[in-house]
Formats: C-alpha cells, structure tokens, sequence
C-alpha cells in the first residue's frame, strides 16, 4: 500500500499509519530491544537488529520522517555509513535518488585553493559519497523495516518516563489511545538532543554553545553548477565569512552561510535579507526557496553511553557542530556497533560486558569527532584579530604553495573511526574497505554481503599461503582470498589483495571493523581473536 | 627540537631577516613574520620537534613577568 502523503516546503512526505499497541489490549511481553526514536540513528539501529533476526520495537512520536516536516537536516553521507546501508539493502535507493560525488574545491574569494577527489586511493564499491536529504534516507530505511518480519514500528508512540529495574526496563508510552507500559531487556535510546530518557535518568550532558551562527538556504535555481562541494573558507559575497555549495536530490542546493558572531536567527532569516544574500551569492537567476534555516551549534558528549539497560545513539549521546558530516554519519555507526552486540549477546554468542564495549568504542569516536570539528570550527571562526590574520596569513600562503593547503581546515569530512584503542581488537580496529568481489557461485557482488545475518557472523579471509585451520566458532565464514587455501569456497576481487598479503588471516567482525590480523595461525589462534573480539576474558 | 647550532651563517641570516623586515609597518611586519613562521615549519616537517618549539617559545614569555 502506498502511504498517504504530506506535503510541506516543496517535498512530499509519507504519513505512517498508527497501529493501537497490543499492550493497551491487555498483553504483556518482554521485548528484546526497543528503540526510542525514528530518526537517522534509530532507524538504522532498528533495521540492523530486525536485519540480524533480532526482534525490535521502534517507538516515534510522530508519524512521518524529517523533523516537523521537510527540514533539511544532515545531506552528506560518508563511505563507511553508505557500507552500513548496502549491508541493510537500501543502497541501491540512496544511490538512485542521491547525488554521487567526490570532488571537492576549497576556495577563498575567487580563487580556487585547492581540490581533491577522494575517489582516488578508494577500493569500496561504494562511492566516497552521495548527498540525500536526510528525509529521503529515512524514508528508505521505514520502507525496508516494513519489509522485515522482525521490526514492528509504532508510530504516534511517545515515551513519558522510564524506570530501570536490574534486568529490564519499563517504559510508560503515551498513544492517541491512550498510555501503556512496555518492557524491554534492552533499550536504544535514539530520541536526540531532547532527550527525555536522557533527563529521566538524570545524566548530565554539560553543553558548550558557540558563538558563530550560520544560515542555511535550500534552493532550485536554472543556473547549472557542477556535482561538486565547494566550500569558500571566505568569500566577499558573504562578507567575508565562510560559504559552502552542496548539490542534492531533486536539484536542490545546500547553500550555507556563515553569519556574524551572535547574529539574530530571525533577522538573517527573514525573506529579504536571504534573496539579497543568494542574489550576492549566484547573479540574477531565478531561485525557488525550498527551505531556510538559521542555526548555532553545541558541543555535548554524555559520560557514559550506557546505562543499565539503556543505549544511547546518535545526537541523545553526543552533539558536535556540523563540518565534515560526522553528526548523522556517527549516529549511523554507533546504530551499527550497538546493533552487532546486542545481536551476539541476544542469541548466546557473547556474555553482556562486550555491551560496555559499545561505550568504550563510540564514545572514542564522540570524542575524535568533537576534537576534528573543533579544529575546523577554529579556523572558519577565528576568535580574536590575531587568530584571523593568523588564519589569513594560512589562506595567503594556499593560493601559491601546496604545504599551506594542508592547513586550510574547511571540515574534514567522514571518515570511518578505527577502533585502534578497543579491547576487543588487536590490530588497530580498522575499517575494513566494502571491496568489491566475485563470490564462489560467480555472482558480483561486496564484502558486506558476507556479512550479512542473521547473528553477528564473523568472516576470515584467508589469503595465499595460510595452512587450512579448524575453527570452533560456528558462526564464522571462512573464505579464501583469490587463490585455494585447503578446500575453502574462494572469493575473487582485485580490491583483496589491498587488504591482507601472503600467509594472513583477516578476522573481520560483523560490523566490518578488523578483529585481528594473523599470521599463518591455527585453529587456536582464530578462536582466541574471535573470543577477544566478543570481549569474552580469558579465564571467564 | 634541536638546540644545538644549526644555522650555517648565523650572522647571514639575522641580517636577511633585518633586511626583509626593514620599512614595513607594525601589521605588515606580523604579516610577514606569520608567513615565515609557517614556511619554516614546513621545512622543519617534523611534528615532534614543531610542538617541543611551541611549547619552548611560549614557556619563555610565561617566564617573564607580565
């Protein structure tokens, strides 16, 4: 059945049907996992869960995708979180619908600092990234949860209060019909900045607010501009502040403006003053407003991304400023990180302590991501004369030699973080590249598809040389690389041999991260990475 | 960071470096030594030793009473 649809600021949007709950006609069930919130990182983590034969409930208070309507939200998405969706099976959508893209120019006024394709060097199927208003995102991942006989989503569901008790949690839901309570072993908390889990348990999230605001218009204009991300680090068409150009689904642009310190939302978003702006911006050309928006930013990091039996993903557990993309794109990973767990510990694979490995590993990445955006938030946004000249003597030195570019820090966008510091892994966590391959039977395909559930799968990848081993984890996939190792089914790729060298084993987790990296091991070895890779200790 | 000499012409340079900021204002002569500061860092190239000077140059002026 195709959804109803609402329409709001030139896009039309799905309104999804409300369901009354089974619990408001008396039935009562422990739920494996709720999830709170049907956004970028609730959704995700509820499609991985249902994905690896894990049942889900999604809770959201209301019953579309985006935010209110057709706000714009996050537009970029990075390699890693486009690897995520190819694994949950609506790549392919996103791909369609978004726009691929992996040039980029950085400038100042007129002059074209430098640029970068960050094609180049990559070995993914996937492409470095594709632009899509968040909406759009969401809306694929509902239609594929439908699709999912595990995932029940519950719409017009608001989450009241929640009390802990030692092995569940009980959560008061209020519906149009009424208010119910609904327990859970698990519950992923993926409801935002706003949090009301978050408050309800009372765990601080000391905000830092930054002076700098921005304002951001997005627009259909005639004139043709090229599938690219410029950022202007200055630009004398916003008065010497920062600008950035981002082109997206259905020939909208992010155009996003860099306003004075402090400058009043209202004012820098008031009809005439953004016409004036985009008419600096693009010459006389006729533009259509789709949507505008004036923002500040926060930084916030909770202390611990778990409590008792409650998660928390995305923005509820950490909010940075916008550059680099690295807001939705680590919503999505910590869904992916989170999900795997739970996974392996829900049918028996792990013990509950690898779930405090959900916070050591994300909470990690919170933090570098805070760091990075910081940095470039320091550099768009001098905060004294001599930051500024310092920052312009950098700019100065960019137009005529290459080191100066190095410095100019206009957002380092997503990459994915390696989990180098992690308990579970041993050879620095990284990020395993989606690799395009041909599988045993011939069919083309990627690494993620190995992966797949249900469970949490382990894969070794067996390259030249490795003496056959017998493995006693029985949810491992064991593949050899390009050549026969013993009687293994053989994967092909060119993409592979980038990966491990002669005699390696490549334990890779189910969330593609490196488990370890062997040597010619035995059977031993591979368990004993697996085992660590499930924080399981020895001894335990 | 090195503290040993390391500069072949000391004299040389100091007078180059005179010489170049000779008839320029108070602004433009910040401008200039922010230029040299950041080129010679690129010629340094070794992050090390670029943190240890930082950290050397500013520990000199926090030694000094204000």
């Amino acid at each position: 059945m195709a959804p109803a649809l609402a329409t709001g600021g030139g896009y039309s949007l799905p309104v999804f049907p409300y369901h009354r709950p089974a619990e408001l006609a008396g039935a009562r069930r422990r739920h494996p996992v709720v999830v709170v919130g049907g956004g970028l990182a609730g959704l995700t983590a509820a499609c991985d869960l249902a994905s690896r034969d894990i049942p889900v409930v999604m809770l959201d208070e209301d019953d579309t995708v985006g935010v209110r309507g057709a706000s714009s939200r996050g537009i970029v998405y990075a390699q890693k979180t486009l690897e995520i969706f190819d694994r949950l099976g609506i790549y392919e959508r996103i791909a369609e619908k978004g726009v691929t893209w992996s040039v980029g120019r950085v400038l100042a006024d007129d002059d074209v600092l430098y640029t970068f394709d960050a094609a180049k060097g990559s070995f993914s199927k996937v492409p470095p990234f594709i632009n899509l208003q968040q909406f759009y995102v969401e809306w694929f991942l509902v239609d594929r949860l439908n699709e999912l006989p595990k995932a029940e989503l519950r719409w017009k569901n608001h989450v009241a209060a929640i009390a802990l008790a030692p092995d569940h949690a009980m959560l008061t839901v209020e519906t149009p019909d009424g208010t119910y309570e609904l327990q859970a072993d698990w519950v992923i908390d993926a409801s935002g900045l706003a949090s009301t889990i978050r408050q309800a348990l009372g765990a601080a999230m000391a905000a830092e607010l930054g002076e700098d605001r921005w304002c951001i218009s997005d627009v259909r204009f005639k004139k043709a501009l090229p599938a690219e991300r410029w950022t202007w680090a200055k630009a004398h068409f916003n008065d010497g502040r920062a600008v950035w150009q981002h082109p997206m689904a259905d020939s909208v642009w992010r155009l996003d403006y860099q306003m004075g310190a402090n400058a009043d939302p209202q004012q820098i978003a008031s009809g005439e003053v953004v016409k004036d702006r985009l008419r600096r911006h693009l010459g006389e050309t006729e533009v259509e407003i789709v949507w505008v928006g004036p923002y500040g930013y926060r930084t916030q990091l909770m202390e611990n991304f778990r409590l008792g039996r409650v998660f928390f993903i995305g923005d509820a557990a950490h909010v940075m400023n916008p550059f680099g993309a690295r807001g939705g794109n680590s919503g999505v990973q910590d869904a992916e990180n989170i999900a795997w767990k739970l996974a392996a510990v829900l049918m028996g694979a792990a013990n509950e302590n690898l779930l405090d490995t959900y916070n050591e590993e994300r909470r990690a990445a919170a933090q570098h991501n805070i760091k990075v955006t910081g940095r470039t938030i320091r550099f768009l946004a001098p905060r004294s004369p001599f930051e500024h000249r310092l920052r312009d003597a950098v700019l100065d030195l960019a137009r005529r030699y290459d080191f100066a570019r190095a410095l100019v820090d206009t957002g380092r966008l997503s990459v994915a973080y390696d989990y180098a510091a992690s308990s579970l892994t041993t050879s620095g966590g990284l990020a395993v590249p989606n690799v395009a391959i041909t599988h045993p039977d011939g069919t083309r395909g990627a690494l993620s598809d190995l992966l797949r559930g249900p469970g949490a799968p382990f894969l070794m990848l067996c390259f030249p040389g490795v003496e056959p081993f017998a493995t006693t984890n029985s949810s491992g996939r064991v593949f050899a690389c390009n050549a026969a190792v013993g009687l293994l089914p053989i994967i092909h790729g060119d993409g592979l041999a980038a990966l491990g060298g002669e005699g390696e084993v490549l334990v890779v987790r189910p969330d593609q991260h490196l488990a370890a990296r062997l040597h010619r091991p035995d059977g031993t070895a591979v368990d004993g990475a697996i085992a660590k890779a499930l924080g399981k200790v020895a001894g335990r | 960071m090195k503290t040993a000499p390391n500069i072949p012409d000391p004299d040389a340079f100091y007078e180059a470096l005179l010489s170049a900021s000779e008839g320029l204002s108070e602004a433009q002569r910040e401008a200039f030594l922010l230029r040299l500061l950041l080129l010679l860092a690129n010629q340094v190239g070794d992050q090390r030793a670029l943190l240890e000077a930082i950290a050397a140059a500013r520990a000199m002026i926090d030694a000094k009473p204000r």
